[in-house]
């Protein structure tokens, strides 16, 4: 698996619907996924036909009773699309939490004066 | 992709939506009590095929057996919302499990007949009752290794 950014899951709410699906369930109900992503019934309805639309994600509609029930699942190109963004994302999480550390180790809490100043402070007014 | 300074908190966003999708993972009263029940019924197999008369046919019972399993997990999946994929012995987060209920129904099993052979029908009975808690105890250890699977999102980050 390549880790690559995809732009049709960069957005949020495609990232939780492709995301969620990816987690290990075969299909999700349309409530479940509702309720685990926190967000209305029409933006999942809306972005849910995005998602089918790119081939992404297959929908599976069928009733119990007389209430609608809806599967959602990933199909094989979404879920490779989404398994390389994902691998994407903790690479780009890896190399910000690598850079959060070096600015802490760069700036001591002050009075901390056994802490090692890796970047020296500018030389205002030194001539 | 402008916003990518924000692209941590979306990761983070996400395994605490695959938490909430975890934690929908709940075993009903009815699942619990009805899995106890099937158990005990495939514990109860050594007894039937010495007490029962001769020519009673056994397959119905397990007919039945299986179609009630089977209504079960159609009814949890429509609690829950989430049908997992069919998984067996090969897949690894699940293998310990799967072999503990094995081991423990073979060896309940042959130890039933061995203690009904010699007519020691009341620790048969404790053994069997034993086998249906240790059942009932992988089917829970089951359950979290699955939760545990979705929250950590299956394989993919």
């Amino acid at each position: 698996m390549t880790a690559k950014p995809d732009p049709l899951i960069h957005p949020i709410t495609r990232l939780s619907i492709c995301g969620l699906l990816a987690a290990g369930a075969d299909w999700v109900e349309f409530a479940a996924l509702r309720d685990a992503a926190g967000i209305s019934d029409s933006v999942l309805s809306k972005q849910s036909r995005v998602l089918e639309d790119a081939g992404y994600v297959e929908v599976r509609k069928g009733a119990v009773g007389r209430r609608p029930r809806t599967w959602f699942r990933l199909t094989a190109e979404g879920r490779q699309a989404v398994e390389g963004h994902l691998a994407w994302l903790a690479q780009l999480e890896e190399a910000f939490s690598a850079s959060t550390r070096d600015v802490r180790q760069a700036r001591p809490l002050p009075g901390d004066r056994d802490q090692p100043r890796r970047v020296l402070p500018p030389l205002l007014g030194s001539s | 992709m402008g916003d990518v300074a924000r692209d941590p908190a979306a990761l983070e966003l996400l395994r605490v939506q695959r938490a909430r999708l975890a934690d929908r993972m709940r075993l009903p009263w009815w699942y619990l009590a009805g899995s106890a029940i099937l158990c005990a019924l495939v514990f109860a197999g050594p007894f039937s095929s010495r007490y029962l008369p001769q020519g009673v046919p056994t397959w119905p019972i397990f007919v039945a057996a299986v179609a009630v399993a089977c209504l079960m997990q159609w009814g949890l999946t429509r609690v829950t919302g989430i049908k997992l994929p069919f998984r067996n012995l090969r897949y690894r987060p699940g293998r310990p499990v799967g072999i503990t209920i094995l081991v423990v129904f073979l060896a309940a099993s042959e130890t039933e007949f061995l203690l009904i052979g010699r007519d020691l029908i009341v620790a048969a009975i404790a053994v069997a009752a034993l086998a249906v808690v240790a059942e009932m105890a992988c089917l829970q250890a089951a359950l979290r290794v699955t939760r545990r699977e979705l929250r950590g999102g299956g394989g993919a980050a």
